[in-house]
Formats: C-alpha cells, structure tokens, sequence
C-alpha cells in the first residue's frame, strides 16, 4: 500500500482505531494481519517470500538461544542468514551478477549471451531481510533474548508503518513498545497526526513536483548537459530524494506514533552537515547505523551497538589504518549496492567512502577557525560535494556519471545551459529555503513562539497551507524513491 | 483552525466555471475550435480522440487521406464571430472533392517528439498519402510524451516503427514514466481498484474533493504567473532555445521525414506564420538557422518546404492576457483570426495541389 493515498488514510485510522481498542492478543493478530494486507495490497503473491524470511527467523532465533553448543549456534545463524542472504541475491542480485558474469566471459573469449529473464523484486525485500537478520545476529550476540510470542515476533518484523522503507529498527527498540501498548495520549495523536501531515506535504507538495525536472535532465544525452546543468541537476535529485524518502520516513513514524509507539528518527538535516562524517549521522540514520553494527564495526573487530541511532560516523582511532580505511571502503560499497543492483550505487558508496577518508586525512591539516567559521565553511564544502554524490546514485549508467563528473571539472562547460530555466530557477529556491528553514527553526521560531498571538497565527497560517495543499495534490502519482530498493 | 482555514481557502479558490488549462495560454479573445462534419470530427487532439476522426474517414468511404499535424495555431481563433472556421474544414471540402480526405490533429505546444508518435501510430490505421507538418521554433522548447498521447506507445506497429530511430527508442524508453493517470503509482497492484473506488465516491459526495483537479490547475497557473511577474517575463520576452530539446526534435522531424518516405508518403513542411509588424520573441539568428536548418532537412528528404511565416499580415493577429496575470494584453504571437485561417488555408491548398497534381502524374 502506497502512504499518499486515500486506501491507506482509510486503512490507518481503522487500524489505529482497532489498536486502541483490542485487548492485547487480539491486538497483536489485528497488527500481523493489518501489515500483512497492507503489503498484499501492492502484490499478494510476493506474501510467502516475507513470511518465509519471518518464520525462518523466528525458529533460528529460539534454536540459537536454547543451545549452549557454539557449533550449533552457529549453523542456525548461518541457516539464517543462507534463507535471507538467498532471498535478496535471488531477487536482487541474480540478474546483475549473471549479466556480469556473461560479460566477464565474452571478455575472456566465451560466446555467451546474456540472462534472458527477468526477476520481480519484492518490495520491501532490503528492509525486511536486513531486520530479520540484525534480530537473529543480536539474539546469537546474547544481546537479546528471543521472543516466543510468534505474533509479537512477527509484528516487529512486518509492522506496517516501516515495512517497506525502514527505518530499519532493532528488536529491543520495538518488541517492548508492541508488547504492552502504552496509555493513551492525546500529545501522541497530535505529534503522530502533525508528522503524517507534513510527510505527505514533502511528498506531493515537494517531490513530486521536483521528478519531471529530474526525469526530464537525466533522460536527456549527457553530451546536451553543461556543468551547470549537472550541478543543478545534483542539487534538484538530492532535495528530490530527500523531500521523498524524509517524507516516507515522517509517515512511518507519525503513523507509529499514533499507536503510542515511539521510533528513532532516520533523517536530521542532512544537507546541513559540516563533514562528511556528519552527513552520514544525518543521512538514513537507521540503514547506516545497521551497517555500522553488523558490518564496518565486525570487520574493524570492534565492539558492536544495538541501537539503530548515531549512524555510520564511527571513528577507531587505533592505529589500524590499513584495515580500517579497507573496511571504510568495503562497508560502504555494500551499502551503495544494497540499494540496487547496480555499479552506479556501489561508485556512489566507493564516493562517500573517498570523502569519508579524505576529510579524515585532511582535517588536521585545515586552519583552525572559530567553530561558527569552521561550521560554515564544512557546510559551504560538505553540501556541494554530497549533492555531487547524486549523480551516479540516478545516472543511467556508469559511462553517463562519468561523463557528467567530467563536465564539473571543465572550465569550458560552464560556458553553455541546457535545461529548461524552470530547473536552474527551482534549484536555487530550493536551496535557499533549505538554508531558510534551518535559519527560521533556530533563530525566529524560538523568538517568535515567545509571542503567543502571532505565534498561534503564524501556526495556524502555516498548517492551512499544508493542509489544503496536501488535500489537493494527494495522489498515489508516483511511488517512493526509496521502494525499488 | 487551520484545516478550518484551508477548507474556506479550497472552497473560494475553487469557486467561477472550469478552466481548460491546456489553453490556458490562448487568453480570453481567442477560442478553439474542433471542426466536425456529417457529426464526425475531422480535427482531433492525440491518440485518445482519434478514433471519432478515423470513424469519420470510415464513413466517408474514400480511399485517400490528408494528414495535417500542428499546434494550437491550427485550431484557435482570435475574435471569433459567427460563421468563421479555421483553416481544416477550408482545406477538408475542396479536398474531399477530389476524392481524397484530410484529417487534422493537433494539441497546444505540441513538439515534433509528439507527432513523430502520432504519425507513427495513424500511418497504421489510415491510408495516408500527404503529410503536412508544421515547424513551430517555439515548440522545439518542449520535449516528453503528454498522457494523451502516451497509448500509442501501448501499440506493437507504432513502437516497431518508433524504435528505427535513436529518437524514438528514447521516447519509448520514456513510457513508463508518463503517469497516465492520478493513480499511475498503483498500476497492476490490488490497491488500484480500492483507491479508485474511494476515489469516485469522494468526486460524488465531497464537492471540494471533485474540484482537486481545478484547484491543483489554477495554484499552479497562479505560480507562473507570479514567476512572470516576478522576473518580468511577458509574451514578447526572448524565449532562449534549449540545444538538448532542439535537437531532440530536430531528430524527430528527421524520423517523420524518414516514416513517411519508405512510407510512399509526399511531405510538406512549413514554417508557420508569426506575427511580424513587431518584434518577435526569437533571437533573430538563431531563428534564421532554425528555418534554413528545417529547409535542409526537408530537401535531404525530398520532402516540399514552405516558409509561411509572413503570410498573415499584422492586423489579423490577435491580443493575450497578459502573462503575469495583471497589467496591459500582451501580443499573441501564434493565434490569428479567421481571414488569417483563409489565407494559411489558401496557401497550403496551393502547395497540396502541386503534390496532388505531380502524384497523379
């Protein structure tokens, strides 16, 4: 089920309604059975794959708690990993390494065609799969127990407002708060309400009206493009696939919200991050938070979290350069080709991990200034370089990112435009209201709500706009960004 | 208070009769006109009217069709008064005369991308022997497939011939991105029946949910309205030409040109009149280029060239409102009145009747 549509209003208030109203078993199969038609809602048939991984999980799980035999345990966590590490690379992976693989061999001589099938991914499937495992990890880590409750395990695994597109959240910070539902309060309904309200705002008011400017630059040749034309285009997907996946992730939590249940949150300013590093504290917390525990930090055999909070700017100062810059690398070409299946997103990993490792090698180096200089130029810096990083994240190709990188660094292709002047117009705006809306949320909201008649009417004001623009540009026109992954 | 605020806000906004936002730009002097005959159109729009047109050539019973491709130009009057047509159904009845009908389509700011489509997708279904195509520079600004015509992209002989040229494996490859319509996100999935659903009983029971589309058409006309007002952008602003899109549907026009020769296809192509007694809205050069450019291609494909664009003299043209939405009309510069209609009609029929002459020959 698509968030920006009537069904799912529809569906949420009555599941909402259910929830505070069942007694808690009733209430945990109501949960199960909402998750399980909200996902059958986009194609039944894809139900078996993520009950298979939710089953498989769950007796893993209990078989690796009741052991003391560390062989056994491991042969349940490897069972486990083998049925979800399976399901992706079958859905996700199979085509892209066989046509590679093809490729590989006509190189070396082989008459070999490509694969000529095709394979559904089911949606969902990278979000899914990678809460299952971190609750099979972290139970073979004895950093929890098991649950034995297979609806209240299965809740966790399937909840609807982040099944599709995460956040990705550890056991310990959902199972208790599904267990025993809390009281009910009126602050949960206005902040869960308030949040859906303005995620759907971002979605239909923002990134939707963005995507035929980005779809209309990134079709065109990339020989048409000059570099301002890139740049804009940098700029126009990176607030495109914030506002859409901010937007997805507001939704999300303001929907567990409603029921009382509290989630971390996924996105904090990203674009104003003064670092690389910072970004990614700031950026898809919960994904780069879970690659931090369950790989940088296993591979730098270091001491691992629990917690889907504080993202991947984790800094082992020990001496270990060789192998921790490997690891840098290593972790973040897996997190670029977690979100697709394709070379484009493992160069944009390889990208972040390059600023990652240089800013490490070069901060000691930089002047000392005062820390609000030194905030603003790491954000001057740090923003232009991180919309830089989406091109091959929506470049059609490797051969096209190039190209187009190609353009920024020559002086000559800032001579010539090749996109509508809406675009160049629209990116500016953008730009400046992101540094407007930081400027508004620190220094005048916090003066002005001292003022409790213009403060009430510039809320007011302010909720009538999203309202009546959400109301009428709502419609399931375009998925979220973040559901092909 | 403020959903209460927003739904005062929706309810005057969406207050006054409906607008057709495709012509929103033609201002108030100027109508459109559809011409029809015997109760068949012989002007239609893109793929989803088209069959009223091809029903129509059914009827008929002749053999032979006329083909006329364009832009609002071609179906838009300035000062319309009782009686006045525009140039199709001038150019239909002599033509159908001699034996041969002659069918016109055509869809505000339509770019020669979207005839290629068109063409593609009629050359199937009608016996077409003369394509007259007009080249409007303004219109080498626009690129993509509109909704309406998106279905003949759903077609295997339209997407067969469509996929001989780079141009249109590109539009072909644009297809799934065309949302088609407010659901487009739900195609194939079980939520699509539930949410039209919800949807319909929402059009009938709830009035300001059935004014969405109107609403969502007039916030947006609203916004570039003020973006024109704001950069001080009027219809006699030079409009810079975009290379990408230009020569995207410099190709286009290449692929038409190509379709209809291996076609057995005769092709006029012209330049269309614009208004003249002042300043146009092009750099000059790069308008001169444009029509030698568009006189080149023609000839490398054997096709007729014309350049109409002086053929309609100043006073028969027509005003706009004013692109910002306040202050004084502004000059239209693609829309004329009916005695303009005459002429374009005198002088492709001129042209027509050349071809005409040296097929039967």
């Amino acid at each position: 089920m698509i968030f920006n549509s009537v069904t799912f209003l529809a569906f949420l208030a009555i599941a909402v309604g259910l929830y505070w109203v069942l007694p808690r078993r009733s209430r945990l199969w109501m949960l199960f059975l909402a998750s399980l038609t909200f996902y059958g809602f986009w194609r039944v048939e894809f139900l078996p794959v993520m009950l298979a991984s939710t089953v498989v999980d769950y007796w893993a799980a209990r078989g690796i708690h009741r052991s003391d035999d560390p062989q056994r345990r491991r042969l349940y966590l490897i069972a486990s990993l083998t049925v979800n590490l399976g399901l992706l690379f079958y859905f996700k992976y199979l085509i892209f390494f066989a046509t590679n693989g093809a490729g590989l061999l006509r190189a070396l001589g082989f008459e070999i065609s490509d694969p000529a099938f095709s394979i559904v991914l089911p949606l969902g499937i990278s979000f899914y799969t990678f809460q299952t495992i971190s609750y099979t990890v972290d139970v073979y880590r004895r950093l929890i127990e098991p649950e034995h409750e297979f609806s209240l395990y299965a809740c966790y695994v399937t909840f609807f407002p982040q099944l599709v597109a995460g956040p990705i959240l550890r056991a310990r910070e959902v199972i208790g708060q599904l267990n025993r539902r809390p009281a009910f309060q009126l602050d949960d309904l206005s902040i869960g309400l308030r949040r859906i309200l303005f995620g759907l705002f971002l979605k239909v008011a923002f990134a939707d009206s963005i995507s035929p400017l980005v779809d209309g630059g990134f079709d065109q040749p990339v020989q048409s493009l000059g570099a301002l034309d890139v740049w804009t285009l940098a700029f126009l997907f990176g607030f495109q696939i914030y506002f859409d996946f901010s937007a997805y992730s507001h939704i999300a939590l303001g929907s567990a919200r409603l029921m009382g249940i509290h989630f971390p949150e996924n996105f904090n300013f990203p674009y104003l991050a003064t670092s690389p590093r910072d970004f990614w504290k700031r950026w898809h917390i919960s994904l780069s938070s879970w690659i931090r525990d369950y790989l940088y930090l296993p591979l730098m055999g270091e001491a691992v979290g629990d917690e889907s909070r504080g993202g991947l700017a984790v800094a082992v100062d020990d001496g270990r350069e060789a192998r921790r810059t490997r690891s840098l690398f290593l972790t973040w070409a897996i997190m670029g080709l977690w979100h697709g299946a394709n070379w484009t997103f493992v160069l944009w990993g390889v990208y972040h991990a390059t600023l990652v490792y240089a800013h490490r090698i070069l901060a000691p180096y930089l002047p000392t200034l005062s820390p609000r200089l030194q905030a603003v130029s790491g954000w001057a810096v740090t923003l232009p370089l991180a919309m830089l990083g989406w091109i091959p994240f929506r470049a059609r190709s490797v051969g096209d990112t190039f190209e187009m990188f190609s353009r920024v660094v020559t002086p000559s292709s800032y001579l010539s435009l090749g996109l509508r002047e809406n675009a160049y117009l629209i990116a500016a705006l953008l730009l400046l209201g992101t540094v407007l809306t930081y400027g508004l949320r620190n220094l005048a909201v916090p003066r002005l709500s001292l003022h409790p008649i213009p403060w009430t009417l510039v809320r007011v004001l302010g909720y009538a706009v999203v309202i009546a623009l959400v109301f009428v540009f709502l419609r399931p026109i375009s998925q979220f960004i973040y559901f092909q992954f | 208070m403020g959903a209460l605020l927003a739904a005062f806000w929706l309810a005057f906004f969406s207050r006054g009769p409906e607008t057709r936002f495709d012509e929103l730009a033609l201002g108030k002097a100027t109508t459109t006109y559809y011409a029809e005959v015997d109760g068949h159109p012989i002007h239609c729009r893109t793929v989803e009217d088209a069959e009223g047109c091809i029903a129509g050539f059914r009827a008929r019973g002749l053999d032979r069709v006329a083909l006329w491709l364009g832009n609002s130009q071609i179906h838009s009057l300035n000062q319309q008064q009782p009686g006045d047509q525009t140039a199709a159904p001038l150019l239909f009845h002599p033509l159908q005369a001699r034996g041969i009908d002659f069918l016109t389509f055509s869809q505000p700011n339509a770019s020669l991308q979207e005839h290629l489509v068109l063409f593609a997708y009629l050359r199937q279904r009608l016996p077409i022997k003369w394509l007259i195509l007009p080249v409007v520079f303004d219109d080498l600004r626009e690129t993509g497939i509109r909704a309406k015509i998106a279905p003949a992209l759903d077609d295997p002989e339209t997407v067969a011939a469509l996929s001989r040229f780079p141009i249109g494996e590109r539009i072909i490859a644009q297809k799934p991105k065309i949302a088609t319509s407010d659901l487009a996100a739900l195609d194939q999935t079980v939520q699509e029946s539930v949410e039209k659903g919800l949807n319909d009983w929402l059009d009938r029971h709830v009035g300001l949910w059935a004014a969405r589309p109107e609403i969502r058409g007039r916030i947006i006309s609203d916004l570039l309205r003020l973006r024109n007002r704001i950069l001080g952008i009027n219809a006699q602003s030079k409009r810079k030409m975009i290379p990408s899109r230009y020569q995207a549907n410099m190709d286009a026009l290449a692929a038409i040109l190509t379709l209809a020769t291996d076609s057995g296809i005769r092709t006029i192509t012209y330049i269309v009149p614009i208004r003249d007694d002042v300043a146009i809205p092009y750099d000059t050069q790069a308008y001169e280029r444009f029509q030698a450019e568009v006189e080149a291609l023609s000839q490398e494909h054997g096709a007729t060239f014309a350049n109409l664009g002086s053929i309609v003299p100043g006073e028969l043209w027509g005003m706009q409102d004013p692109t910002s939405g306040g202050g004084e009309p502004e000059y239209d510069f693609m829309h004329f009145q009916a005695r303009g209609h005459a002429l374009l009609a005198e002088a492709l029929a001129r042209l027509l009747d050349a071809q005409i002459t040296e097929a039967a020959q």
